[in-house]
């Protein structure tokens, strides 16, 4: 069971399935303190589900009542939590913004889309069931010139405003915090590993670069 | 997040167990633990001690920190500042109360230690209490929070945030009508200067 130490991501430098599960850890976490969509991370989702079934084959190789089964399957147990529960938040987010997450996606290219090809796929099946419905159970007994299902005007957004914990993974300096009432705007420096308290627009592209971390 | 996916990221971190068998390395996704040899400590994460512990396979050894005189030391920096001290572990209490609930006769004191951390928890609470009541009553929307710990941080994560994010929406609303109230006392301003 010697094999499951080294495995490539794509185009970067190989890592350790350690360092997957930590950065999956991160992810999860963020995604889940997070009010908007953040981007899909299949790499690591689909390399940490690589390694539990290569676990799970290996595993099948032992005694029952090998020493090392009951660990395994602990650990294994522990992985998939994260992983469902990763994958389980954003089809919640992708269900409740579904209009707002497909006319965003739209504009993006392929290389830095936000879902992952599943995910695009279920949210676009989602979004024609919704209509689907909405016409059968009401539109349609409706007079004609009302019958129109207008998304932009039912899309529902991600507050952005809403406040988030985090802890600053490195030294960020002038994150502008929106002003009281006196509409005074303000800058504050944040020190690496400090934690924080404030709105997600002040830090969502300090998150996305990687430099802060949602707790 | 509930309590039990702080206690679940908490068990992440490492301990040192005594182990009463022997085994090889043994290879997780995780890391590698082991190898175990009776008699001799090896760190493991807790989900992993705790479960060896309640299989009687192993011993668990106190954390550094999980000791009467230097609790008694945090304790008492805790009480003499104002703000929040930094602690020994940033999971003190999901630790302690994963360790003291499986192995409380491995280790010392349990029940002394238990009573501190219990005192510094409340002391802690009561502090977080005040800090929040304060925070919020100076309308910011921006506040440091070092030193406190993740179940700290989410013993609060279903009040404050959620109070601010209201107060922020209070506000825009007053900030819209004062601008519209503005609006229209210059264009009262206006319309008497053309009639007188």
């Amino acid at each position: 069971m010697e094999s499951n130490d080294d495995v490539a991501l794509s185009d970067e430098e190989p890592v350790t399935a350690q360092k997957v599960l930590q950065s999956l850890q991160e992810v999860w976490l963020n995604e889940k303190f997070c009010p908007e969509l953040l981007q899909h991370q299949s790499d690591l989702v689909d390399c940490m589900l690589d390694q539990i079934q290569q676990m799970e084959e290996n595993l099948r190789k032992l005694k029952k009542n090998d020493f090392r089964v009951v660990i395994h399957r602990m650990e294994l147990d522990r992985i998939r939590y994260i992983v469902t529960d990763y994958l389980r938040i954003r089809l919640n987010k992708i269900e409740n913004f579904v209009i707002h997450v497909l006319e965003q996606e739209s504009s993006r290219n392929i290389e830095d889309a936000y879902l992952s090809p599943p995910e695009l796929k279920f949210a676009r099946e989602y979004i024609t069931l919704l209509e689907e419905h909405l016409r059968l159970v009401a539109l349609r007994h409706m007079p004609t010139n009302i019958q129109d299902f207008d998304k932009a005007k039912v899309a529902v957004t991600p507050n952005l405003s809403s406040h988030v914990f985090l802890r600053a993974k490195q030294n960020i300096t002038g994150v502008v915090i929106e002003g009281d009432n006196e509409n005074r705007e303000e800058e504050v420096d944040l020190d690496e590993n400090s934690q924080h308290i404030m709105q997600y627009k002040s830090v969502a592209n300090y998150l996305k670069a990687g430099a802060v971390q949602l707790i | 997040m509930n309590p039990e996916e702080v206690e679940f990221i908490a068990e992440n971190k490492n301990v040192s167990i005594v182990p009463n068998f022997n085994f090889d390395r043994i290879y997780l996704i995780s890391g590698d633990v082991g190898p175990f040899r009776a008699g001799l400590p090896v760190q493991v994460p807790i989900w992993m001690a705790t479960n060896l512990r309640q299989r009687q396979k192993c011993r668990i050894m106190a954390p550094d920190w999980m000791d009467t005189e230097k609790l008694e030391q945090v304790k008492e920096e805790e009480s003499q500042s104002r703000f929040f001290t930094k602690m020994p572990s940033e999971h003190y209490m999901v630790e302690a109360h994963l360790l003291l609930g499986v192995a409380a006769e491995d280790i010392p004191h349990a029940d002394e230690i238990r009573t501190i951390l219990k005192d510094i928890w409340d002391m802690r609470m009561s502090k977080l209490r005040s800090s929040v009541d304060a925070f919020i009553k100076t309308g910011g929307s921006y506040a440091k929070l070092d030193h406190l710990t993740t179940m700290e941080i989410n013993s609060i994560r279903p009040l404050l945030p959620h109070a601010l994010d209201e107060l922020y929406k209070l506000q825009k609303v007053v900030r819209i009508f004062m601008s519209f109230l503005k609006n229209i006392t210059l264009q009262n301003e206006q319309y008497q200067r053309k009639v007188f």
